[in-house]
This record gives C-alpha cells, sequence and structure tokens, in this order.
C-alpha cells in the first residue's frame, strides 16, 4: 500500500543555511508517527518543507501518491493536511470562535464538526467568545489542535505540543491526540520522548537535517543506545 | 472586576499618555473663546477624516502585507486629479473609459494567458525571449493605437484651455465642454482593434514573464471558469457601449447637475485607486515580498513618477475643484441656522455658536471618514476577508497553512489601501485646492499618524490621525490669538512652520513614552 506521506530525500535552504540536507521519511495510513531529534536538528523545517511553507530545493514529497513538493503551500494544505505549529501560534486577535472559523474550506465545517471538537476539548466551548489572548497555554495548544481539526484532513502534523505545558495538562493533550490517531495519521513532532514514546508506533530520527533511523517505536524503546546517542539523556 | 484592575494595570501608560493629552487639549480649549474652539475642532475632523483615509489604507498594507507603501501621497493626489477630471470634464472622462475598458479586457482573461504561456515556456533561449519581443510590440501597438484614439482634453500649456482655467469656468457656472474630438479619416474599426490586440499582447507577455520567473514551480491544468469570459465580454461590452454613444453618454452626464457629477466623481476615483492599487500590487509589489529594501525603493519611485505623470497631464499650476450645489449655495436662507435649512438652501455654510461652519469642509468629509471608519471596522470584524486580514496581520505563514491564499487577500488589501487613499484625495480636492504637492505633507501626517497610533493598529490609525487633525489646528489657531504665557509680556504666537512641526514634536514624545505607540501591539 502507496503510504500517506512519502519525503525522499529532501534538501532544503533558508536563506543561504542549508537546513535540511536528505531527509527521507515515510508516514503509514493511520498511527502517529514521531519525528525525533536533538534541538535545531530540522524537525520544525521538515515540517514546514512538507507542507510548501519553506519549498524544498531537492528531492520529493508524495501525498497520497501525488507529487506536492511543487505546489503553492494553500494548495497543499487544501489537499488535506492540518499544521500545529510549535508555540501554538493561535491567532490571538480573533475569538476562539474565529479562530476555529477560519480553518473552514467549505461553509458549515465547524457546524459539522464541533461536536466531534469539543467533546474532544470541552473547555474550549467554555471558552468559545473569548479572544485567544485571554487562554493559558494549554487552552491555547488545545484551540490549535482544534483549528486543524476543523476541515477535514487525512494528516496532522503536530509540532512539539507538550512544550512548556504542565503535566496534567500533557496527560489531558497526551489522550485528546491517542483519540485522534483513531481517525487521522498523525506525524508529530516531539521534544519530550516520555510523551512520543506513549504515543507513536513509528518514529524517525533526524540528525542534523538528515534522517539517520527509523522504525518502531515498541523497539525504540529497549535500545538505550540509540536513545541516548541521538536524543540525549531519555 | 479582577480583569478590570489588570486591565488597567497592564496599561498604566497607555491611560496616562491620554489623561494626559486629554488635559492639554481641555488647556487648550480653555484659553479660547467658544466660538473658536467649536470651529477649531471641526476644522481638526475634517484634517483628522483625510489623513485617516490615507493612514488606514497605509496601517492595513503594512500590517498585512509588511509593505510600506510610500506612494499612498501620491496616490492620494492622484485621486483628486481624477475626481477633477471626471467633476469638470466629464466628456474627456467618458472618452479615455472606452480605452480603458478595452485594456482591462485584456487582463481579465490573465489565467488564459498563464496558461498558454506555460506551455509555450519549453525552449530555453525562446522562452526567455518571446515575452520581451511581446512587450515591445504591445507597447508598440499600444503606443499608436492609444494615439489614433481621439481624446477632448485640456492642454496645460495654453492659458485658455488649461484645467485651472475650466476650475474657474465651472465655479462660476459657465463652463463650456469643447467640442467634441472626432476619429476624422482614421479607421475608428483598426483603433478599437489595435487597442484590444495590443493589450491581449501585454497580458499575454507579462504572464509568460511572470512564467519564466516562476520556473516550473506550481504548474496546473487550465483553470479557467466561464466567469471569466462573461467578465471580459461585459468590459468590452461596456467598452463598446461607451464608443457607441459616446455624445448621448456625455450630455447626459453633463445633465445631471454638479451635485450628482460630484458624487460620481468621487466614486470613479475611488474605483480608479482600486484599480491601480491592484495593478501595482500583482505587478511590481509581487515579485519583491521577500526584498523589503527594494519595495520601499518601489513604492517611493512609484510616488516620483506619479506625481512628473500627473505633471505631464495635468500641467503644473494649482486649481481649485469648485465645490458642488448642494455644499455651495450662498442665497437667501444662508448662512443656515438650523440642519434643516442646509438641506432646504443647500447652504455652503451653517452658523453654530456665533461662528460659521462650512458644511463640506467640516461636516461633509468628518462624516465620510466616519463611514469609512465605521465601514471597514465591520469588514474586518465581520466578515470571513476581514478575519483572514486580522490573523494574516499576526501571522501570515500559518494562515497559509490553514489552506487560505493569502496572496489573493494580499491584493484585495492593497486595492483597498490605494482605494482609500484616492477616495480621501478626491474629498480633499474642493477643500484643500488641487497641486501635485498635495500628497507629500499628507503622507507626512498618515506617517505620523500611524507612528502614534501603533503602526499595524487600525483603531491606532483614527485615534494618530485625529489627535494630528487637532494639533496641527489648535496650533494654527493659536498662531492667530497667541498663548498667554505666565513669563512673557507678549502672547506667544507659534508662526506657521511650528504647525508640522508641532506633530512631530507630538510623535516623538508619545513614542518615548509608549515606544509603540498608542495602540500598538506588543510582540
Amino acid at each position: 500500500m502507496v503510504p500517506l506521506l512519502e519525503v525522499r530525500d529532501v534538501h532544503t535552504f533558508i536563506g543561504q543555511y542549508h537546513i535540511l540536507q536528505g531527509v527521507s521519511l515515510s508516514v503509514p495510513r493511520g498511527g502517529i508517527t514521531a519525528l525525533l531529534g536533538r534541538n535545531g536538528a530540522g524537525k520544525t523545517t521538515t515540517l514546514k518543507t512538507i507542507l510548501g511553507l519553506t519549498p524544498p530545493r531537492q528531492g520529493e514529497v508524495l501525498f497520497a501518491g501525488q507529487p506536492i513538493h511543487e505546489m503553492r503551500s494553500f494548495d497543499i494544505a487544501a489537499l488535506g493536511i492540518g499544521f500545529v505549529p510549535e508555540q501554538r501560534a493561535i491567532f490571538r486577535d480573533l475569538s476562539v470562535e474565529e479562530n476555529l472559523k477560519i480553518a473552514e474550506r467549505k461553509r458549515g465545517d465547524l457546524r459539522r464538526k464541533q461536536e466531534m471538537i469539543f467533546g474532544l476539548f470541552p473547555d474550549l466551548q467554555r471558552l468559545i467568545h473569548l479572544p485567544g489572548t485571554h487562554l493559558s497555554g494549554g487552552q491555547q495548544q488545545m484551540l490549535a489542535i482544534a483549528r486543524a481539526l476543523v476541515a477535514d484532513n487525512r494528516l496532522l502534523l503536530i509540532d512539539e505540543p507538550s512544550e512548556g505545558l504542565a503535566p496534567v495538562i500533557i496527560e489531558q493533550l497526551i489522550l485528546a491526540i491517542r483519540q485522534l490517531s483513531a481517525e487521522t495519521t498523525i506525524l508529530l513532532v516531539e521534544q519530550n520522548f516520555l510523551v512520543a514514546s506513549q504515543l507513536a508506533e513509528d518514529y524517525v530520527i533526524i540528525e542534523e537535517g538528515r534522517s539517520v533511523k527509523t522504525g518502531k517505536m515498541s523497539a525504540l524503546i529497549k535500545d538505550e543506545q540509540t536513545i541516548h546517542r541521538y536524543l540525549g539523556a531519555a | 472586576m479582577n480583569s478590570f484592575v489588570l486591565y488597567l494595570r497592564r496599561n498604566r501608560a497607555l491611560l496616562i499618555t491620554a489623561a494626559v493629552l486629554l488635559f492639554v487639549l481641555l488647556l487648550a480649549i480653555r484659553g479660547m473663546e467658544t466660538q473658536d474652539w467649536v470651529v477649531t475642532l471641526l476644522r481638526s475632523l475634517s484634517v483628522a477624516a483625510v489623513t485617516f483615509l490615507v493612514a488606514s489604507g497605509f496601517s492595513l498594507i503594512f500590517g498585512l502585507l509588511d509593505v510600506l507603501n510610500l506612494a499612498q501621497g501620491t496616490l492620494f493626489m492622484i485621486g483628486a486629479y481624477v475626481a477633477w477630471t471626471v467633476y469638470i470634464r466629464p466628456d474627456t472622462f467618458i472618452d479615455i473609459l472606452t480605452p480603458i475598458c478595452f485594456l482591462v479586457a485584456g487582463f481579465v482573461l490573465l489565467p488564459l494567458w498563464d496558461y498558454f504561456a506555460g506551455r509555450l515556456a519549453g525552449k530555453k533561449v525562446l522562452a526567455r525571449l518571446w515575452p520581451w519581443a511581446g512587450l515591445i510590440l504591445a507597447g508598440a501597438l499600444l503606443f499608436f493605437s492609444l494615439r489614433a484614439y481621439p481624446v477632448t482634453i485640456w492642454d496645460p500649456g495654453i492659458y485658455s484651455q488649461a484645467p485651472g482655467t475650466y476650475s474657474v469656468f465651472a465655479g462660476s457656472g459657465m463652463l463650456l465642454i469643447p467640442p467634441a474630438e472626432t476619429f476624422g479619416d482614421r479607421s475608428a474599426v483598426l483603433v478599437l482593434g489595435g487597442i484590444l490586440l495590443g493589450s491581449f499582447l501585454l497580458a499575454f507577455s507579462l504572464a509568460g514573464l511572470q512564467n519564466n520567473r516562476r520556473a516550473a514551480r506550481g504548474r496546473t491544468g487550465l483553470r479557467l471558469p466561464w466567469t471569466y469570459f462573461v467578465s471580459f465580454l461585459v468590459v468590452l461590452a461596456a467598452g463598446l457601449l461607451v464608443f457607441l454613444y459616446n455624445t448621448s453618454l456625455t450630455d447626459a452626464i453633463v445633465g445631471l447637475g454638479s451635485t450628482w457629477l460630484f458624487f460620481i466623481s468621487i466614486l470613479v476615483a475611488l474605483l480608479t485607486g482600486i484599480l491601480l492599487g491592484s495593478l501595482i500590487e500583482s505587478s511590481l509589489i509581487r515579485p519583491l515580498y521577500s526584498r523589503p529594501i527594494y519595495q520601499l525603493m518601489i513604492t517611493l519611485g512609484l510616488s516620483a513618477v506619479g506625481i512628473e505623470l500627473v505633471r505631464a497631464i495635468w500641467g503644473r499650476p494649482e486649481f481649485t475643484m469648485p465645490k458642488p450645489e448642494i455644499f455651495n449655495g450662498t442665497g437667501t436662507g444662508c448662512p443656515a441656522t438650523s440642519l434643516a435649512d442646509v438641506f432646504r438652501y443647500n447652504c455652503s455654510t451653517i452658523l453654530f455658536m456665533d461662528s460659521r461652519i462650512r458644511v463640506y469642509n467640516e461636516i461633509f468629509i468628518p462624516l465620510v471618514g466616519i463611514i469609512v471608519l465605521v465601514g471597514i471596522w465591520i469588514l474586518l470584524q465581520r466578515t470571513r476577508i476581514g478575519m483572514i486580514i486580522r490573523a494574516g496581520v499576526q501571522d501570515r505563514e500559518m494562515v497559509e497553512a490553514l489552506g487560505i491564499n493569502v496572496r489573493r487577500v494580499f491584493t484585495f488589501v492593497f486595492a483597498l489601501g490605494v482605494g482609500l487613499a484616492a477616495l480621501g484625495g478626491a474629498l480633499a480636492g474642493p477643500s484643500m485646492g488641487i497641486s501635485t504637492a498635495m500628497g507629500e505633507s499628507l503622507l507626512l501626517n498618515a506617517l505620523i499618524a500611524l507612528a502614534i497610533g501603533g503602526l499595524t493598529s487600525y483603531p491606532g490609525a483614527a485615534v494618530g490621525s485625529l489627535l494630528v487633525g487637532l494639533m496641527q489646528q489648535f496650533i494654527i489657531k493659536y498662531g492667530q490669538i497667541g498663548i498667554p504665557l505666565p513669563f512673557l509680556d507678549e502672547p506667544f504666537k507659534p508662526t506657521p512652520p511650528l504647525v508640522p512641526a508641532s506633530t512631530v514634536l507630538l510623535m516623538v514624545i508619545i513614542l518615548l513614552v509608549l515606544p509603540r505607540g498608542l495602540l500598538g501591539r506588543k510582540e
């Protein structure tokens, strides 16, 4: 079967910096794939390259078998890829409702999905008219994920969801993301190995802009040497 | 309650500044007779409204696109000249309409040209050369066919036919529209066909150039909904109809009277601004989004080119644009003593608290300013495109990642911003007088207003414009009556050069206290 997303030997430059120097990965349909690596390894750039926000100079990106690396980013997103960026990046000037509404690709998307979204994040329903500035970090993260759920997305790219959040909230998030993965495929970037190992079935490790190791998460957990070498102390 | 206290604490500097400004304003008012400060206040509103029209466009464009559009002042001025043309010489306007429609028609089919250009761009050298050849050919074709099209126009070089002279005659109600130019022995079909062909070729060549720049990125199949063909036909038909019924249309529009003509001219100025804005954005600004310095240079250059172009067409000296009948009555019942009288006798002035207030300058202009303020506010807060604009001001990349074509919104915002500036120019024509220099001081005012209000904040643009208007007008008024200072024998009279200096001073003080301006966002 064709993997949902395939990245083949991608090279990306930001300005004159050669950030990605050969990243390959494939995300199978269903479940969660974790993108691991140290700070500055190129995990976020990989996500942005997939989305066309930092288009690759070389290499291919295939979504459901279709090459997308030459498309414009909004056309790529419209194919059904949702993005939850690091540090949440919700729209602070917009209310919670508007933050969700802006993600609609067809009229009535939000109305169809709101039951599912508020079932996952009941807090958001209570805060619906509040401006984004007034949300706590955890609420912002939930909103950022919810925003990616409004349109019909087949793949979610989630960047560092647990960053800077309290342990209790991280637990809630883990539950929510696991629930989500039953319906959509997720490519998850996560610094916190504990979180990643609880969620993902597959993993890809990136080191200095190159993908160096892939495999099953269940095997990685036992492989202390690899964890130590590429991810630092686990 | 708690959040209210929090709000107060967070915005302490803003609140103190606002209180101080209010105190200074009250102090300034207390030093004047009632009738003086009422008039000064209303004049400030007038200046503020015109400044706001330029500043709001500026702030919208800068907020979303990160482009400092330094041509905003020139486009303001062009708005005034366009409005003048429609208002004083509707025959010229009608004459020009046909070539413009034909020119636009070619560009309506841009997706079609894009598609063909994409298919042509196969061979390397040839692909790079043909758009230039096409461009030259299109230029030549348009040059000859547009020159051959008869347009009844003024001649700035001859006194009796200069724009200023027509203005004076229009003001005294003795304007004679000169006889229309004709094709003579030229073939109308050939000329019109030449313009249309030139427009096709121009659009095609530009599409080819753009295609080369883009290399092979994002080539998709031909997506040309039937609406494009319909709008093409509509534009073409409009041009043809205007061409066929040129004289009767001119007669009809002249017969409407100055009031209707005035509102039409304002509308035309607004539309011209919108058209110019979308043209500038898509052709000049778009290729330079990753190079802010070049953008700055290009808007600056555009502003200089615009001024010279206007000088070439309309001539150098200043002239006035007479106010329309509805704001210009002076006969019985005037100056009006009540609003009802203003409408009954179309008075130019109204008596209010013993002072004469000009209806156009001090009531109509601020009114339009408020309508625009509220209208844009509703657009920003209540519509989807407004939501995208607000979101894009904060994080363009994320908006794009949601699957929204932000570039299209960019064009919309740029066009809207330029349109507002042109509208401002059209409104300012009758009150400020028309000259090629009218844009420069306004651009400076608008920039100061923006800095005061916070660069990307839309309400900030309004507050900033208001403060600039108040500052200027009160300084001007005190220049006449003098400020009694305790340690001086003579009252201190601010001289005219102090007027622009005072607004700069105000900006400096406010930016020292609040580096992001009054309502600027913390990043």
